[in-house]
């Protein structure tokens, strides 16, 4: 395999991953109208727990390396941990954050957490080994495959597009289940879906938790993939990257979201991060993309704020006498 | 030292703390007042302040005039941002959650900027250090603490004078408390706008240059990061309220310093923003909110 194939390779790895993270966004922002900024907290804590499973005990002592579980177990079990870690990191979130607090609140009550999960982390070592990290994860199957190199590169890119495109069929479901619609109803008008005996916060807390359900899964496949993830992978502004590749594909919209990760993290991310430096300047393409990334989600919303793929709604046709009239989107 | 008197020492820092976080939430709370979004954005112009601050000693040398300069610069740099981005979107009807994604891009745009034209590395501020230290009532200051403390002391005072007895300052309650009315009774809506931007712009471009005097060296992101303290002081007085927000500013700023000493300096912020969320969960609208104005 050529240098340039494997690169392709491994952007088609990122691609994938980061569409199953803006799949999850947008269940949780474009169907329900969840306002989760610290997105990337739920991905960390999936990666994180996604590697205590499949590495071994922590070997502690002279090397001070320290980590909790060290289980050691084999490929499915890591991706479970780490998808159902997440998830009730998002049931005790969500707790706080999806009372019926105004939104901007709940904004700010939500950065707040990441910020204490972020401090926690970092600063606990017996956690996750602190700020160095977790190294050396196992990969899925990598001891049983035998595979050169190469090959496993392939066969992950396989494995990972095989669980997206079962997770992508899943929010598909969600969105034309009486649920997705009960979600629908409540993102558009919080209070006429109470008026119909909806009960908002487990409609809101259950498209919370399978939104960082799907953030763990990500985050699960990134730590297998990397085999290595410390809180430098997890700034704040990795968040915004989510959030912009779904604003921008379409929120609400799960084409949008294959349009947006490819458009946002994957165009301007991962392609940007091979070029070379500039001398004298290590930050200035990290700043001039975080400067292009702000600029195409206001550009959005203002020129199309409903995204480039937009939500289909489909409007039920109720004949009033002679006229048709559309009366409610499902 | 004893652990009472380690404690008596971060009570008096919090005080300093807490008076240079009132700065900032005061700015916030008039600047909610007017526009009813919570600025994300308001966090990069405490960043804006000190980098501004930064670049004029370098050019004139005198630091205090330096960060005059970079306050005015950071007070006029608001009232654009929010005649070019902010009020078009807010024209447009745009919704409270539309305006907090705008406000979230246009502080990563300004941070990257930042980081862009100084890099990440940390700064400092041209001034020499002070060891000498000052018994205030058995509180230990430094002398630029002290003097931090009386500009934010006069700077509230005379805010309080500006709101109480000018015209302008009615006038701007007055569109705080509901716009509407105040325009049909003949108030300027642009103008009331402008000069609260200026005003809030400006205390945040002060609190942003002894915030980074305090903690000695900062980076393009230190502004966001002060920003969630300052919401918790927000959260604790009452959102678009300014004396409360002082009295929230107060708790947060003598919470952090004092669980520096009894829990650790690492969980400092932490602690400020459990206290905002326990709040929040009992009281969903803030500690002394009144009713109406949400």
């Amino acid at each position: 395999m050529t240098p340039i194939v494997l690169y392709l390779v491994t952007i088609a790895v990122y691609f994938v991953i980061y569409n199953i993270l803006v799949l999850g966004l947008n269940i949780q922002f474009g169907y329900a109208g969840l306002l989760n900024f610290t997105y990337i907290t739920f991905v960390a804590i999936g990666a994180y727990l996604a590697g205590v499973t499949a590495l071994g005990r922590a070997p502690g002592g002279l090397t001070q390396i320290q980590y909790i579980f060290g289980l050691g177990l084999p490929f499915p079990a890591d991706l479970v941990v780490g998808a159902l870690g997440a998830g009730a990191l998002g049931l005790v979130i969500g707790f706080v954050a999806l009372r019926r607090l105004r939104s901007d609140y709940t904004a700010i009550v939500m950065v707040s957490l990441g910020e204490i999960v972020f401090a926690t982390v970092g600063n606990q070592t017996n956690l996750f080994n602190g700020q160095t990290g977790l190294l050396d994860v196992p990969q899925p199957l990598a001891g049983n495959l035998n595979l050169s190199f190469n090959n496993y590169q392939l066969f992950f890119l396989a494995l990972s597009t095989a669980i997206m495109l079962v997770l992508w069929l899943a929010a598909n479901r969600i969105y034309h289940s009486p649920f997705g619609r009960t979600l629908r109803a409540i993102r558009d008008d919080e209070d006429a879906a109470a008026g119909f005996g909806k009960s908002v916060f487990t409609y809101k807390m259950t498209a919370f938790v399978v939104g960082c359900v799907y953030a763990g899964i990500g985050g699960a496949l990134t730590m297998e993939y990397l085999t290595a993830w410390s809180p430098g992978a997890w700034a704040p502004s990795e968040t915004f990257i989510v959030w912009s590749a779904m604003l921008v594909g379409g929120r609400a919209n799960n084409w949008g979201a294959i349009l947006g990760s490819f458009l946002v993290p994957i165009l301007f991310i991962e392609a940007t991060r091979f070029l070379p430096p500039v001398s004298g300047h290590p930050v200035l393409i990290d700043s001039v993309r975080g400067v292009v990334i702000g600029l195409l989600v206001l550009g959005t919303l203002w020129w199309r704020p409903q995204g480039l793929l937009p939500e289909r709604r489909r409007f039920i046709r109720l004949s009033v006498g002679h006229r048709e009239e559309a009366v409610t989107n499902v | 030292m004893s652990n009472a008197h380690l404690l008596q020492l971060a009570l008096g820092f919090g005080v300093v703390t807490g008076g240079i976080i009132a700065l900032s939430a005061v700015g916030l709370s008039l600047q909610f007042g007017i526009t009813n979004y919570v600025n994300f954005a308001f966090g990069e112009l405490l960043t804006i302040g000190a980098y501004m601050t930064l670049l004029a000693s370098r050019w004139i040398g005198q630091f205090w005039l330096a960060a005059l300069i970079g306050i005015g610069v950071t007070a006029v740099f608001g009232v654009m941002i929010n005649r070019v981005l902010l009020q078009r979107f807010v024209d447009r009807r745009s919704s409270t959650l539309t305006m907090l994604i705008v406000t979230f891009a246009l502080s990563l745009i300004l941070q990257s900027t930042i980081q862009g034209i100084w890099g990440a590395d940390y700064q400092r501020f041209d001034v020499p250090r002070i060891t000498t230290t000052v018994n205030v009532v058995g509180f230990l200051f430094t002398t630029r603490q002290l003097m931090m403390l009386a500009v934010a002391g006069v700077a509230m005072v005379g805010l309080h004078l500006l709101l109480t007895r000018t015209r302008l300052g009615r006038a701007m309650r007055a569109t705080s408390d509901n716009s509407e009315l105040a325009r049909v009774s003949g108030i300027r809506h642009k103008r009331i706008s402008d000069w609260t931007w200026l005003l809030a712009s400006g205390l945040a471009g002060l609190s942003g240059v002894f915030l980074a005097l305090t903690i000695s060296s900062f980076t393009p992101y230190f502004g966001f990061q002060a920003l969630f303290l300052v919401f918790a002081a927000v959260i604790l007085g009452g959102i678009g309220r300014p004396y409360g927000a002082v009295a929230g500013a107060m708790v947060i700023g003598v919470a952090i310093e004092v669980s520096a000493v009894i829990v650790s300096p690492a969980y400092k912020d932490a602690v400020a923003f459990l206290i905002a969320i326990a709040v929040l969960l009992v009281r969903p609208n803030g500690l002394f909110n009144v009713r109406g104005k949400n």
